[in-house]
């Protein structure tokens, strides 16, 4: 069974008289491991898309089964500690917390999960290596570059080893060099920590990074130039 | 929870002016909460002691300030005959200021042994036998000689009265220690040959079983027809007929005590909004990393207790020390209210602070708590 199913899902937006519906019944399977790239004109529906996977939107129709729960059936509550558990996001602009320090901006997700203070901080380490920022620990986002804040915002999205983690235009506003940083870093999520990852990006040389390369195209799912359809027809 | 405190003490530390003038406004409301508490407490003090209401003042008819009230202090020996009393405190009063005063001395001359009787004075510095037997001493109310810097050995005088201190007392009815008690005939004495024979008042106190309206109804009777007419009324009425006026002002200023209530709660309810509009994007952050929305409303609700007890701590704090340390009291007529502090006091205003608190966070908490995720993302 695929890790992530999307089946048959749609969201619409009541825009006064007329319905905007950026996904119109879309479908996909991720498995275990993937690395999937998400790309498409702009307001094509991405976001929203990456935005009902990791759990912070609600579809109009359809069902979202990640790692065997339907996550469109959990009530807010639920939904919040599912995402806790399962769910890393990398944001556009790192959203780092201004007053807690890098240390304490990884660790944030972690006192969310029933842990011991050691246990946290060996995986704080863990994650602060991965990035290579262990010597910038006590820094606050004020206090770094851009590239800096975005490493620790992954470092954050992975420190509890979720299900998932999406990344919503990760390099969006970094400069050439930085992107490459980034990129590299997130080949190695995959790679060597083997995270299923899901990207949206505008960049088409990021976008070729990844295993597996989809298209939203007027509210429709592409890969390779076919339409996916739904994992019950796929299966049939 | 717990382990998002340092989060919410770092949120209030950033913005420190902001949290800083919201404590201060805080504390100032709320000493001035419990200030106008200790008054109200000192005036119900008067009118609801043990003794208010079983001990007896004969006061000359229509008469209010106590220079004007003169009694022939025979008429002791006549009430002390009447049936269900056990004794009669004749008392000379003299105040430097009949109206209403923050600073108004008030001597009562009382016979050496009556006090020692009748009052709970419990002598801080000093000696009874240097009061008994001198003249011209006085025993010093504790607030009196905190406000006007006086020991024993100093000499005091006001107006046409000159005392010299024999001894310091506390007592645990708080407006006694307001007074300056003297002995009688000095006091009768002081003011010319004019007072000598008379007492301003004079306290009966009762036996258990004597019914004090009907004792009162028949003091005034037996001296109906005599040289002066006489008032009598319980402690407790007679106070609050002295403060009437009083009273009434106390009971007005009780409003501006709701309205220091209002104010903290306008201000911790504006802070609180203030630092949740500022953080929409963190709010939905936070939520996004798997917050739920019920701990997102608690982390707002402990930035506002923590503004609101904060200030109360420090306001009843200050309440406290201001009352404690320097004695006030408000006296007209010869009767004073004194402004104490109490546990109960202290009690009641860190009630107020931790509700007002719970208050202030209701709404804010709630509407951090119910934000969308995706658009406060996309907020600036
Ligand atoms: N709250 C909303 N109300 C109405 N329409 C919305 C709302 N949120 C998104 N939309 C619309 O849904 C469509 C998809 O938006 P989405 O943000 O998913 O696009 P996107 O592909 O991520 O675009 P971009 O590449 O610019 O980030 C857009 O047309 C957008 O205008
Ligand atoms: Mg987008």
């Amino acid at each position: 069974m695929p890790l992530v199913e999307v089946i048959d899902v749609s969201k619409e937006y009541a825009n006064g008289e007329e319905t905007i519906r950026p996904l119109d019944g879309v479908s996909l399977s991720i498995e275990e491991g993937d690395y999937v790239s998400l790309m498409g004109a702009s307001g094509s529906g991405k976001s929203t898309l990456l935005n009902l996977i990791a759990g912070i939107d609600q579809a109009t129709a359809g069902e979202i089964i990640v790692a065997g729960t339907d996550i469109t059936k959990l009530s807010r509550g639920k939904l919040a500690d599912w995402r806790a558990a399962h769910i890393g996001y990398i944001f556009q602009t790192h959203n780092l917390i201004p007053v807690l320090t890098a240390y304490e901006n990884v660790e944030l997700p972690l006192l969310l999960l029933p842990m011991s203070s050691g246990e946290r901080r060996k995986r704080v380490e863990i994650a602060m290596e991965a990035v290579d920022l262990t010597s910038r620990a006590t820094h606050y986002p004020r206090q770094m570059s851009g590239g800096q804040e975005q490493r620790v915002g992954i470092a954050r999205a992975i420190v509890a080893n979720p299900t998932v983690v999406v990344a919503d235009e990760p390099t969006g506003s970094l400069d050439d060099e930085t992107t490459e940083q980034i990129l590299q870093l997130l080949s190695r999520v995959n790679e060597e920590l083997n995270m299923t990852l899901l990207m949206v990006t505008h960049d088409a040389d990021a976008g070729a990074r990844a295993r597996r390369r989809i298209r939203l195209e007027r509210g429709r799912l592409m890969e390779n130039g076919k339409e996916l359809q739904t994992a019950k027809l796929h299966t049939a | 929870m717990l382990k998002f405190i340092p989060y919410v003490f770092k949120s209030l530390w950033r913005h420190r002016a902001r949290t800083l003038l919201t404590v201060s406004g805080t504390a100032v409301a709320l000493l001035v909460f419990c200030f106008i508490g200790a008054v109200q407490q000192g005036m119900l003090a008067l009118t609801s002691g043990d003794d208010a209401g079983r001990t007896l003042i004969v006061f000359q008819e229509n008469r209010f300030c106590p220079q004007s009230s003169r009694l022939p202090q025979d008429y002791e020996s006549t009430i002390a005959k009447l049936p269900g009393v056990q004794d009669v405190v004749p008392v000379k009063v003299f105040t430097n200021n009949c109206r209403a005063s923050l600073d108004a001395i008030v001597f009562q001359g009382v016979q050496p042994e009556k006090l020692k009787a009748w009052r709970d004075i419990d002598l801080q510095s000093g000696n009874w036998s240097a009061f008994s037997g001198q003249d011209d001493a006085a025993l010093v109310g504790i607030d009196v000689a905190t406000r006007r810097g006086l020991s024993v050995g100093d000499k005091f005088t006001i107006g046409d009265v000159s005392v010299v201190v024999q001894g310091v007392f506390k007592s645990p009815a708080a407006a006694e220690n307001n007074l300056i008690f003297t002995q009688l005939d000095f006091l009768q004495r002081a003011r010319g040959a004019n007072d000598v024979g008379t007492v301003t008042m004079l306290e009966v106190h009762l036996n258990d079983t004597a019914d004090p309206e009907a004792l009162a109804k028949q003091i005034d009777q037996e001296f109906h027809a005599g040289p002066v007419g006489t008032t009598t009324r319980t402690k407790g009425m007679f106070q609050a007929d002295t403060l009437a006026d009083l009273a009434e002002l106390i009971g007005f200023v009780h409003w501006l005590g709701y309205a220091c209530v209002g104010l903290v709660l306008s201000l911790v309810a504006t802070t609180t909004v203030m630092s949740v509009q500022d953080r929409i994007k963190e709010h939905a952050v936070l939520q996004t990393l798997g917050l739920r929305p019920l701990r997102v409303f608690s982390l707002v609700m402990t930035e506002s207790l923590l503004l609101s007890t904060l200030g109360g701590i420090l306001g009843v704090a200050g309440s406290v020390l201001l009352l404690s340390s320097a004695g006030m009291s408000v006296a007209a007529e010869g009767v004073t209210i004194a402004f104490e502090p109490s546990l109960s006091l202290a009690m009641q205003g860190l009630v107020v602070a931790v509700a007002v608190g719970v208050l202030a966070g209701l709404a804010p908490g709630w509407h951090a708590s119910r934000t969308e995720i995706v658009p406060a993302l996309r907020h600036a």
